[in-house]
């Protein structure tokens, strides 16, 4: 195990983003003053756009680390919203319905995820397949969510209300500030928590997954399982930001288990850096930012460049913005002696 | 009932074969180069868009037809020799280039065409009776025109000392290497071929469908559905199983439930089939 | 030496990101504080339109039809001295960007009111969000009416309904193809609420007439092939296909049933296929065929005849209307109507003064607001495609009309929606 571990450890990606913590701080720093000083209308539309970063956050963790391209994280953010959809329905739990969506959102989504995985994983299925069965996954979803109008609206959609944030019955806490920060707090304690994670052993044996598969196997890692696991987390974290978003954004529809919003997340993680969950995070809620702002004044034009950056990031910079800020450190910071 | 049936019977063989069709230029650059085209799409949508340009011009269908996939052919080629070459060692980027390049072309296609629906006019209208069963005459000829460019891509593929060269090339570059072949020129001839295929597709799918820029998608995912489930590089048999599993079982379930249970079922099974035969259903491993 | 060149390049790291970070949040912050400073002139009105996604074809008269009322009322001295202006967002036609552009337009943009979302599912979206801010939204589209469940979608004070119900689209024509047609239907439309709900409401006014349905079809969105569907159809005797496909679906559907050849043996009534979707189609394939609404550029109506001189010098000769574009056009000047019948600028004034409000001069003959559900009393249209037509001047022929067709009265239990 020592080993192993020892071996694995000398991966080059990861000095590289020795930078992360400082740039997380700022971030948070950043999203904490945010809502005072930006309007309330940010103060409204951020939390959304930093739940479509927990989402890319659940894809970075596959792609960045274990080296697996999920097409379909959106079937489990779907799975997650419609979950909390139907908690929020129930009005007689008898405990705070909005506590108990985000659970069983997150539940859902991981329980989806790991039988999807746990079934492809066990038979060694290629990654590319995987993609294209993700793919799949995601459309089913969509179709599924669009046929059982009686549980879910249909196409027409379903009405989610706002969760009373505190856990006690009665003593409702539900502005917009409040959500916000309750939204800022979960995105900040599930990505603390995933750091820690990607760091411990198990995080160590996910990038050896991506970085040398056979020396594992020989090593006497169960592969697949290793694999299972990390994509049911993924799924459970995509859950759980569906879950919030639903609440947070107060209506959900089919579309967003569709196959769209599930290139989009890749296409988040691909700008803002596959290989950094904080990149994956601000990619998400810059590009969102952006198309929110630009496809209003050029609705035809921004979806060519977000397809252009997308194509140049791929060829020329394989991390990222978060890799290019990384380098960039690098360059300002002394060689560190090895 | 044994007219039904017939009925049946005649529309499986339509469906698989428009999807054969549809699904053949993803095969050709799946089966021989190994690269996932997410970019199939947008090429079958640029088909239909230049086929529809020429047709508005006063081109005949035929010549349209052929304009487009020759249209089509030049644009995959030029990304390929721009792009892909560069990557045909890494598999997994290909995968998510070319679905960047299904965005570009997409988006230059709305911006280029407009968003109006476009249509193009049914070359061959009307209908035949055979055996009491009417068959539209322009997808019988789909689907002949289908057989007849399938069957003369793989005899080209296996039977000609040309086609030959190319997959003992694709199977085993360093030989390859050692007697002289160009392998890049070798890659970029099957790429080339593979999104000719793709604008001749769209092309020929364009009258019976919608033009919008969309098209290519409804075809997507069943096309990647079609390859993976015939089996990489079984060119003939692989994309016609593959297409009478993906088309067809669709329309066998449309008769007993619901038309989305049944595309529902479909992509089901068709997940269950790459997870216990993942070469394809006609290979065991 | 290396000391030195740490700190100057951990601060250099840091402050740049700072910087960035700052400079982001004051690019956000920027406009709304500019916009404040001259928001009281003006009346913003915020417009959600399919520019972008699956329905875009559809996006351009939507939006036109807003701009020109805009253009008019400005043109005649806009609402007490205040001028209109018109905020633009795209809904990509995915409700969850509705979600968020109707809450831009309310709280970064200000604007006074909401016209337009385009599918049931955008509607659905937005109510949510009008509700919680208390704005009013004008909603344009032919729908399947309002029942309670799906509040605040529907059956919300603050929503407004421009478009007909199928109480109002299918049922006063009902009569006419029964008898000239036959009394057998085949139902078959796409897979969700509009069609479902307007064939199910359909189905005990058919029988009451003496019609049955002998077949009821739903296909899932983005299907490319009907084999099995048109099989259906010709083994189930069917007079008359009554459908209710929409996108892409509808034309991919009638241009392979023109193909094979069915065209001549059913007769076809579509209530999607407006003026956009026809042309699509082409006369071989939709000649002959029959379509309800409100509106249609072919009415032979003096409002009707100015309409479209104004609409063709606004976005050219070729240029497409159709219902939805007419209903966000009666829309924007039915809320100028209503403001300046109150005087003043207000969600409760708006929605005040557009309860009972009649628009005589619009494009489809006089509309009236409902006082009961907020839901337009309009015309209906039955049309039929002509042969050979050559554009929309002589796409349809009028076979019969209803002036102030009631709609059916929504299923809410509010009744009636508040003032």
């Amino acid at each position: 195990m020592s080993h192993a571990n020892s071996t694995i450890k000398r991966r080059p990606r990861a000095a590289h983003f020795g930078g992360e913590n400082a740039a997380a701080f700022a971030l948070l720093a950043l999203l904490v003053v945010a809502p005072f000083v930006a309007g309330d209308y940010i103060a409204y539309i951020l939390p959304q756009y930093m739940l479509y970063g927990l989402l890319a956050v659940s894809l970075v963790m596959l792609w960045g680390v274990v080296g697996i391209v999920s097409f379909g994280q959106a079937a489990f953010f779907a799975i997650g919203a419609y979950a909390m959809g139907l908690c929020m329905g129930q009005s007689d739990l008898g405990f705070n319905s909005g506590y108990a969506g985000l659970a069983s959102g997150a539940l859902a989504g991981g329980l989806l995820a790991g039988v999807t995985g746990w079934f492809l994983f066990s038979a060694g299925v290629k990654a590319t397949y995987f993609v294209l069965i993700t793919l799949a996954l995601s459309i089913i979803t969509e179709q599924v969510a669009v046929s059982q109008s009686q549980l879910t609206g249909g196409f027409n959609g379903m009405f989610v209300n706002r969760m009373a944030l505190s856990p006690f019955e009665g003593g409702a806490i539900a502005g917009d500030i409040a959500l916000y920060f309750f939204v800022l707090g979960v995105v900040a304690v599930v990505y603390a928590l995933l750091r820690w994670l990607m760091a411990s052993s198990f995080g160590t044996v996910l990038a050896g997954v991506r970085e040398n598969e056979d020396r594992l196997t020989a090593l006497g890692y169960r592969i697949d399982q290793y694999k299972t696991l990390a994509f049911a987390l993924s799924g459970a974290i995509a859950g759980l930001a569906g879950a919030l978003y639903a609440t947070t954004a107060s209506f959900v529809s089919p579309s967003l288990a569709g196959v769209l919003f599930s290139t989009q997340v890749v296409v988040w993680v691909a700008i803002g850096g596959r290989s950094s969950l904080l990149g994956g995070l601000v990619g998400a809620m810059v590009v969102a930012t952006a198309s929110n702002y630009l496809s209003a004044t050029m609705p035809q034009y921004w979806q060519l460049i977000l397809g252009v950056a997308f194509m140049l990031v791929i060829i020329f910079f394989k991390d990222g913005f978060a890799g290019m800020f990384a380098r960039l450190g690098q360059r300002l910071r002394p060689r560190e002696v090895s | 009932m044994l007219n039904s049936l017939l009925s049946i019977a005649v529309d499986l063989t339509l469906i698989t074969l428009v999807l054969a069709l549809a699904a053949f230029g993803l095969a050709i650059v799946y089966g021989l180069v190994g690269v996932i085209n997410m970019g199939h799409g947008a090429l079958l949508t640029l088909g239909a868009y230049l086929t529809w340009q020429a047709t508005a011009w006063q081109i005949p269908f035929p010549l349209a037809v052929l304009f487009a996939a020759c249209g089509v052919c030049v644009i995959g080629l030029i990304f390929e020799h721009l792009v892909i070459r560069h990557f045909y060692e890494r598999p997994f980027d290909t995968l998510l280039l070319t679905w960047a390049f299904f965005m570009i072309v997409t988006e230059v296609i709305k911006i280029v065409f407009g968003t109006d629906l476009r249509t193009v006019s049914n070359p061959l209208p009307g209908a035949i009776d055979l055996g009491g069963v009417r068959v539209p005459v322009y997808r019988a000829t789909v689907a002949l025109i289908a057989v007849g460019v399938i069957g003369a891509t793989a005899w080209l593929f296996y039977r000609t000392s040309l086609g030959i060269r190319i997959r003992g090339l694709i199977q085993n570059r360093e030989v390859a290497g050692l007697l002289g072949l160009n392998i890049s020129l070798t890659y970029k001839i099957v790429f080339g071929i593979g999104a000719f295929m793709a604008g001749l597709a769209g092309g020929l799918i364009s009258p019976m469908l919608s033009i919008d820029p969309y098209i290519g998608n409804v075809y997507l995912v069943r096309s990647f559905f079609v390859v993976l489930v015939g089996g990489m590089g079984q060119l003939l048999s692989g994309t016609l199983i593959g297409s009478f599993f993906t088309g067809g079982s669709e329309t066998l379930f449309a008769l007993f439930s619901s038309q989305a249970v049944a595309q529902t079922a479909v992509f089901a099974l068709a997940i269950l089939i790459l997870r216990f035969r993942p070469n394809g259903i006609l290979k065991n491993k | 030496m290396t000391d030195t060149i740490k700190t100057t390049g951990g601060l250099s790291r840091r402050s740049l990101i700072k910087s960035l970070g700052a400079a982001g949040a004051l690019g956000l912050a920027g406009p709304n504080f500019i916009r404040s400073a001259y928001a009281a002139d003006p009346i913003r009105v915020g417009v959600i339109s399919p520019l972008t996604g699956a329905w875009t074809v559809y996006g351009k008269a939507h939006l036109a039809g807003m701009e020109m009322a805009i253009e008019e009322i400005n043109a005649a001295g806009g609402v007490n001295g205040r001028p209109f202006e018109l905020v633009v967002a795209d809904s990509k036609t995915e409700p969850r960007i509705v979600v968020e552009q109707a809450n831009r337009l309310i709280r970064h943009e200000r604007v006074d009111f909401l016209a337009g979302t385009f599918s049931s599912a955008e509607r659905n979206a937005a109510g949510p969000v009008v509700a919680a801010a208390d704005k009013v939204l004008l909603y344009p589209t032919f729908y399947e009416g309002q029942q309670q469940k799906y509040y605040p979608g529907v059956c919300n004070k603050n929503m407004f309904m421009f478009g007909p119900v199928p109480s109002q689209q299918v049922w006063p024509h009902l009569e006419y193809m029964v008898k000239n047609f036959g009394k057998k239907f085949f139902m078959i439309g796409s897979d969700y609420a509009w069609p479902r709900v307007t064939n199910e409401v359909t189905k005990p006014k058919l029988r009451e007439l003496g019609g049955e349905v002998v077949g009821e079809v739903y296909i899932p969105f983005n299907t490319p092939q009907y084999e099995s569907v048109l099989r259906d159809i010709r083994n189930s005797g069917a007079d008359v296909i009554f459908h209710s496909l929409t996108g892409s679906d509808t034309v991919n559907f009638r241009k392979q049933l023109a193909a094979a050849g069915m065209n001549k043996d059913f007769t076809l009534w579509t209530v999607d296929d407006e003026e956009v979707v026809t042309s699509g189609l082409g006369p071989e394939v939709s000649a002959g065929t029959y379509v309800s609404f409100d509106y249609f550029m072919s009415i032979n109506k003096p409002s009707n005849a100015t309409f479209l001189e104004k609409f063709r010098a606004h976005a050219g000769d070729d240029a497409l209307m159709d219902t939805v574009g007419v209903a966000m056009y009666n829309a924007g000047h039915m809320a100028a109507m209503a403001l300046r019948k109150s005087g003043e600028v207000s969600t409760a004034a708006l929605r005040k003064g557009l309860k009972g409000l009649t628009f005589e001069d619009a494009p489809q003959g006089p509309v009236t607001m409902r006082e009961l559900d907020n839901q337009a009393v309009l015309p209906s249209y039955l049309m039929r495609v002509r042969e050979n037509w050559t554009s929309v001047n002589d796409m349809f022929e009028e076979v019969q009309m209803f002036e102030s067709v009631e709609p059916q009265d929504a299923a809410c239990s509010n009744l009636p929606l508040e003032a």
